[in-house]
C-alpha cells in the first residue's frame, strides 16, 4: 500500500518538477523514485494485508505482478531518456502520467471489491487516453487518442451496467460474497446475474484487446507515440491480465457452462485474429499490435485453464512478454530515425550489416515473441501448453500450437529484413543507454529461457 | 434520508429496470449510430446516468448504502472523463477543423 501512495506522490513531484524547465532530472528522479517504490513493495510480500474496509486486498499475487509492472516501468522510463531528448514541451507531463497509469496498475492487481477494479481501470485508462495524443500536431496521434477514449468508454458503460445488474441481484460489491451468492444455484443463474456477469466479462475484455474486441489495439497502437506504445503493450497488458484472473479466480468461477463456452471461444478468436491479422501486416507497430492480440491469446489459455501454477505462468508470460517488446521498439525508434520517419519494415534492412551488435539482440528478442528456444518466450508458451494441455483442454491446445507455428512466420519477415542488404539514408546511432537496455533486456531473456522457468509468487 | 428510501421504494424495481435499460439502449445506439463527435459523447455520458439511477434503485430496495457511494465514484470518473474526452476532441477539431467520425479513417487494417 505505501508502494502506491508513494508512487502517487512521484507522480505529483514529477509533474511539478516541469516548472524548472529542466528536462534532464525528470528521468533520473522518476527512475528512483520507482526503485523506492520497488523496495516499498517488496517489503509487502507476504504480509497479505487489507486495506479500506477489505476492498483492497494485497496479497503475493498483487505484489509480484506489481513489482513485475514497476521494473518494466523502469525500463520504458530509460528509453524516454532517449526518446523525450528532442522534445521541447511538456515532458514532464508524459512521465507523471505514466506514474498515475502505473497506479490505477496497482489497483488492477489488488482489488477484492467491484468498485476498486471499476477504479484502477479507469485511473489506468484515462491517462493513457491523454498519453495517446500526446503528439498534439499528428493526426494519427489525435485519431489513435480520440479511438481509443470512445471505445474505452464506451466499455467502461458496458462493464459498468454489468456491475450494477450483478449488485442488483447480489446486493453487494465483495468479490468473495458474489463467489458464494454464486454458487448457491449451482450453475442456473437468473438472467439479470447472467447479463450482468457477461456484460463485466465484455468490459474486461476489451482492455486486455481480446477478440471480438480488439479492434481499437492496432489502430491505437499505430497512432500513439511510440514509447506510449510500448507502455500501453506491456504494463496495461500485465495489469489487464492480473485483473482478469483476479476477477475470475476470486468471484466469478466457476463459471455458468454458457460463458464458459463464450470465453473459450474467445480466446480460440483471439489466437486466430491476432496470428492471421499479423500475416499482411507491413508497419511495425500495427505488425507488434497484431502479435499482443496473439498473446493474448495464450495468455487466456493459461488464465481458463484454472490451476494453482496459472498465476506464475501468467506472471512469467507476461514478464518475458514485456521484457522482449520493450527492447524492440526502441530498435524500432532507431531504425525509424534512421530511415527519415518511415515506420514498415523495410526500415530494419541493412541493420545486419551496419550494427551487428543491435541485430543480433533484434533476432534473438524476435525468436522469444515467436516462442522459439532457447529463449524464454518458448519456456513461457511451453508452460501455458503443458498447463492446459494438463488440464484436458485438448483441442483448444492443439489449436493455439498450430496458432503458435503460423506466429513464427511473420516474426521471420523481420528478420529477413535484418538479413537484407541496403543502406539506410542516415546513419544509425545508438544512444549509450539505449544500447545497454537492448544488450541487458536480451541477455535478461536469454538466461530466463535457460536457467529460470518459473517466477515465485 | 428514510423519506427518500421509502419515496423511491414507492414505484416497483421492476420499472427502475425498464427505464435504465431503455435509457441505456438509447445510449448504446447512439454511440454505434450517430456521426457527431459531441453527440457521441453525450450518448456515453447517457450510459453512465443510466447506469447511475440502476444503482441508487438497487440500492435503495436492498437497503445497501455502498451502491450509493458507488453513484458518487461513477459521477467523479464520468466527469473526469468528459474532460479528457471535450479535450481530445477540441485538439481534433484544431487539426482538421471538423468534428465528423466519418474523418477518423486514416488508420485501419
Amino acid at each position: 500500500m505505501s508502494a502506491l501512495i508513494f508512487t502517487i506522490v512521484l507522480g505529483i513531484i514529477v509533474l511539478y518538477l516541469g516548472f524548472t524547465k529542466n528536462k534532464a532530472i525528470l528521468a533520473p528522479v522518476a527512475i528512483a523514485g520507482l526503485g523506492v517504490s520497488l523496495i516499498l513493495s517488496i517489503r509487502d510480500w507476504g504480509l497479505g494485508s487489507k486495506y479500506f474496509h477489505d476492498m483492497i486486498l494485497l496479497d503475493n499475487f498483487s505484489i509480484a505482478f506489481n513489482i513485475s509492472m514497476i521494473i518494466i516501468t523502469i525500463l520504458i522510463f530509460l528509453f524516454g531518456v532517449d526518446y523525450y531528448e528532442t522534445m521541447e514541451f511538456h515532458v514532464a507531463e508524459h512521465y507523471a502520467l505514466m506514474l498515475f497509469a502505473l497506479t490505477g496498475a496497482f489497483l488492477m492487481t489488488s482489488f477484492s471489491n467491484l468498485i476498486m477494479l471499476f477504479l484502477g481501470i479507469e485511473i489506468l485508462s484515462i491517462p493513457l487516453y491523454v498519453l495517446a495524443g500526446g503528439k498534439k500536431y499528428s493526426y494519427r496521434s489525435n485519431e489513435a487518442s480520440f479511438k481509443y477514449f470512445m471505445l474505452g468508454s464506451f466499455a467502461t458503460a458496458i462493464f459498468l451496467f454489468g456491475i450494477a445488474l450483478v449488485y442488483g441481484a447480489s446486493a453487494t460489491f465483495y468479490l468473495p460474497e458474489i463467489k458464494t451468492y454464486i454458487a448457491q444455484f449451482n450453475g442456473h443463474l437468473p438472467p439479470m446475474l447472467m447479463v450482468g456477469l457477461l456484460f463485466i466479462l465484455i468490459g474486461v475484455a476489451f482492455k486486455i484487446a481480446a477478440a471480438p474486441f480488439h479492434f481499437w489495439s492496432p489502430d491505437v497502437y499505430e497512432g500513439a507515440p511510440t514509447l506510449v506504445t510500448a507502455f500501453m503493450a506491456t504494463v496495461v497488458k500485465t495489469a489487464g491480465f492480473a485483473a482478469f484472473y483476479r476477477l475470475l479466480g476470486m468471484g466469478l468461477l466457476p463459471l455458468p457452462p454458457q460463458l464458459e463456452k463464450a470465453l473459450w471461444v474467445m480466446t480460440g478468436l483471439t489466437l486466430l485474429i491476432g496470428n492471421l491479422g499479423a500475416l499482411k501486416q507491413n508497419n511495425f507497430k500495427r505488425l507488434l499490435a497484431y502479435s499482443a492480440i496473439s498473446h493474448s491469446g495464450f495468455l487466456m489459455l493459461a488464465m481458463l485453464s484454472q490451476h494453482d501454477s496459472s498465476a506464475s505462468v501468467l506472471l512469467y508470460y507476461t514478464f518475458v512478454y514485456s521484457l522482449a517488446t520493450v527492447p524492440l521498439f526502441i530498435i524500432f525508434i532507431l531504425m525509424k530515425r534512421a530511415s527519415d520517419g518511415l515506420e514498415d519494415l523495410t526500415i530494419f534492412r541493412g541493420l545486419y550489416k551496419a550494427k551487428p551488435w543491435v541485430a543480433v539482440p533484434a533476432i534473438v528478442l524476435l525468436m522469444s515473441l515467436a516462442g522459439i528456444p532457447p529463449t524464454s518466450g518458448f519456456m513461457a508458451k511451453y508452460q501455458v501448453f503443458v498447463l492446459s494441455i494438463s488440464q484436458g483442454i485438448l483441442l483448444t491446445s492443439i489449436f493455439a500450437i498450430i496458432m503458435a507455428i503460423i506466429g513464427v512466420y511473420y516474426y521471420f519477415f523481420v528478420i529477413r529484413e535484418i538479413f537484407t542488404d541496403k543502406q539506410q539514408p542516415y546513419p544509425i546511432i545508438v544512444s549509450k543507454i539505449n544500447g545497454a537496455l537492448i544488450i541487458v533486456c536480451t541477455v535478461a531473456v536469454l538466461f530466463m529461457g535457460i536457467f529460470m522457468w518459473r517466477l515465485p509468487i | 434520508m428514510q423519506d427518500i428510501t421509502s419515496a423511491i421504494q414507492i414505484i416497483p424495481l421492476e420499472h427502475y429496470v425498464f427505464l435504465c435499460v431503455t435509457l441505456f439502449s438509447i445510449g448504446l445506439l447512439g454511440v454505434l449510430f450517430r456521426r457527431n463527435t459531441i453527440i457521441i459523447l453525450m450518448c456515453i455520458e447517457l450510459m453512465f446516468n443510466s447506469v447511475n439511477l440502476l444503482v441508487a434503485a438497487f440500492s435503495a430496495y436492498h437497503s445497501d448504502p455502498a451502491g450509493q457511494v458507488f453513484v458518487f465514484f461513477i459521477m467523479i470518473v464520468a466527469a473526469a472523463e468528459v474532460a479528457v474526452g471535450l479535450s481530445i476532441l477540441v485538439m481534433m477539431k484544431r487539426n482538421v477543423d471538423s468534428v465528423d467520425i466519418n474523418l477518423l479513417n486514416r488508420l485501419k487494417w
